[in-house]
């Protein structure tokens, strides 16, 4: 018997799958990954993996600067719950990445993104377009990879996936090598281990039961993580059973719809008096998903100071960080708010009294003047966009107006820089929505300043003809910086002039955009209508008041409750 | 403040020793000192750190620590906690 035929006659060996380079093994990862697009930008070290792009299912969307390519990603992340991608070239192209992965890091949104890098034989030689992206990246990254070996390019990009999706979301960086991309292998299939799920901690539900039981003024407190554990509906379902009045964070609006009745709006700094007063005077606050971030608490030891706190977060780390809980519940929120089923004793008093600060403090739309009265236009845009709209914000006045006066049924529902505050994120951001959820009528609400960061994503809202309708709030200075001058700076204006703007509906039609400018308040409900009905993206330049201020607010260092307002 | 002790079991991947190092030091404790072994597939790390003001916590820490990909446990001796 010849060699050959006695292997014929064993079991066949596994097919050895045929090498492929790494820029290969690296669409193929993500087309594993079920991604769609990638928002990115080419270059040098990363250009075998733009080689590979071609001929893939993969649909790249070429932004005009990586930090918009960041930030889209973004974006689609916290619309989708799927992590967005994002692609650079090493250097500059990863350091222009940095912002929009520090944002995603800091508002816990799944992404990965993916730096080219030089060859690992002058990685530490300064070569050129070389610089330190992992190094640079670790305090805003989950977690972050240097690919060394082509053939651990499937493991890794399952690991990224895993890792910037699952338990609190965030960003993973890989860096590749240009060697690792060109060089070929082939590695066998991957198997990630199962994930633990934790388990309940039954003990403290009936101490949190108890303490809901006893209760004869809580509120219900939630921010940004539970539209990232999608548990809207627990939360909902929790609010309605046991009819605990509820506040939001800037990045928790919307879980619970903000029309509803019983919700008395945002907290904190900007946050409604309602919500702050409800705060100062509850005995029992239950935090799901929230963090005590210093823009909600103000002076930390001066909020909810006579209440007891039960805390939820689906990240144990989060639970005492700057505020010890009475009970502390980590793990999946659903799980959890199903579980609490007390509804507290005797509280209609509170609900009356809650409501009652409510409806004293509710916003007034009437301002004095002719102009353009920027809360008033973005309450009726909201309410004429509904349910499917989509509202991204940059970061300034504006966007603590949209976080006041537009309404949202749904926490996908609001993207906004929250954590980082980051300027320039809006028009990305918007291009991000569009791709995640096409249907959806995307709103960008900018300022004068924020827009000019990114103002060149203009052209990428031309390239894809993407419906886009941007309302640009222009007072031709920085507002918030102005605003603080004002009350904290003894008016002294420093820096904060932009009236040598230039003619935004100008400057966007020349992006082929369509646009229009208003400055009265007669032609709002026409370019709302405009707005909506216009098939591309479209921009409506709005002049409004220099002097307008947002209102209320609390000043730094204060307890919630010593509010400045002002009314006409 | 005197220095407290704080021992991190993790996998000695690229990256490892420094983002443990930075969070510590970005979370507001100053390293004193710093002692290192791998065995097997793991490493261990004592760090000797000292809070920069009364609000920074080992507890807490602790918890952040924990949520690094790749470290598997960490040990602070008791009566460190505050």
């Amino acid at each position: 018997m010849t060699n050959a035929a006695a292997r014929n006659d064993d079991a066949p060996p596994a097919p050895q799958p045929a090498p492929v380079s790494g820029a290969r093994l690296v669409v193929e990862a993500l087309e594993r990954e079920g991604v769609t697009h990638i928002f990115g930008y080419p270059g040098g070290a990363i250009m075998p993996v733009y080689d590979a792009l071609p001929g893939s299912s993969l649909t790249h969307i070429l932004v005009r600067h990586e930090q918009a390519a960041a930030f889209a990603a973004d974006a689609y992340g916290r619309v989708t719950g799927r992590p967005g991608v994002c692609l650079a070239t090493s250097g500059p192209g990863a350091t222009n990445l940095v912002t929009g992965i520090a944002n995603a890091y800091m508002d816990s949104v799944p992404m990965v993104a993916i730096t080219g890098q030089v060859a690992t034989y002058l990685m530490g030689t300064d070569a050129f377009q070389e610089i330190d992206t992992f190094a640079i990246t670790l305090p805003i990254v989950k977690h972050s990879y240097v690919i060394r070996d082509t053939a651990d390019i499937p493991r890794i990009f399952a690991e990224a996936f895993e890792i910037a999706r699952s338990g609190r979301p965030g960003p993973v960086l890989i860096d590749l090598p240009k060697d690792i991309t060109i060089l070929t292998a082939s590695p066998g299939p991957v198997t990630l281990p199962a994930r633990a799920e934790p388990l309940l901690d039954e003990p403290a539900i009936a101490k949190a039961n108890a303490l809901i039981a006893r209760s004869r003024q809580p509120i219900l407190y939630f921010g940004g993580g539970v539209g990232i554990a999608r548990a809207e509906a627990a939360l909902r379902n929790f609010a309605a059973r046991s009819r605990i009045p509820s506040v939001a964070t800037l990045r928790g609006l919307g879980a619970i719809p903000t029309d509803t009745p019983s919700h008395l709006g945002m907290l904190g700094m900007h946050g409604t008096r309602g919500a702050n007063v409800a705060i100062d005077n509850c005995d029992l606050l239950i935090c799901v998903g929230a963090r005590f971030d210093d823009r909600v608490t103000g002076k930390l030891d001066t909020f909810a100071p006579n209440a007891k706190v039960i805390h939820l977060d689906g990240d144990p780390a989060e639970i005492g960080k700057l505020r010890r809980p009475e009970v502390a519940l980590a793990g999946d929120l659903t799980t959890i708010l199903d579980a609490l089923t007390a509804c507290p004793d005797a509280s209609q008093p509170w609900r009356d009294q809650c409501a009652a600060q409510k409806q004293l403090w509710a916003p007034a739309y009437d301002a004095p003047g002719n102009g353009v009265y920027a809360p008033a236009m973005l309450k009726a845009l909201s309410e004429r966009a509904g349910d499917k709209a989509i509202f991204t914000c940059d970061v300034g006045q504006h966007q603590m107006w949209v976080a006041q006066h537009c309404r949202f049924t749904r926490p996908q529902a609001h993207l906004t820089s929250a954590g980082l505050g980051a300027m320039g994120y809006g028009v990305p951001a918007g291009i991000g929505a569009l791709i995640a959820e096409p249907d959806a009528t995307v709103i960008t609400v900018s300022g004068d300043g924020s827009i000019m960061m990114n103002i060149h994503e203009l052209a990428t809202l031309r390239r894809y003809r993407l419906p886009l309708k941007i309302v640009l709030l222009d007072n031709s200075q920085l507002g918030m910086v102005r605003q603080w001058q004002e009350l904290f700076f003894e008016e002294n204006f420093s820096e904060i002039d932009l009236s040598d703007n230039p003619d935004f509906a100008e400057v966007a039609r020349s992006f082929g955009i369509e646009a229009f400018t208003i400055d009265h308040r007669t032609q709002v409900d026409g370019a709302i209508d405009r707005l909506l009905a216009t098939s591309g993206p479209v921009l409506c330049h709005v002049r409004i008041d220099p002097r307008e201020n947002v209102w209320p607010l609390v000043p730094p260092n204060s307890s919630n409750i010593q509010m400045l307002e002002t009314r006409w | 403040m005197t220095s407290q002790q704080v021992t991190i079991r993790f996998a000695p991947g690229e990256g490892a020793i420094g983002r443990i190092v930075t969070l510590v030091e970005r979370r507001g404790f100053v390293l004193r000192g710093l002692a290192m072994h791998e065995e097997g597939d793991a490493a261990s790390m004592t760090l000797d750190l000292v809070p920069r003001d009364a609000s920074r916590r080992l507890d807490v820490l602790d918890l952040q620590l924990k949520r690094l990909i790749g470290v598997s446990a960490v040990t602070i001796p008791s009566g460190s906690v505050q």
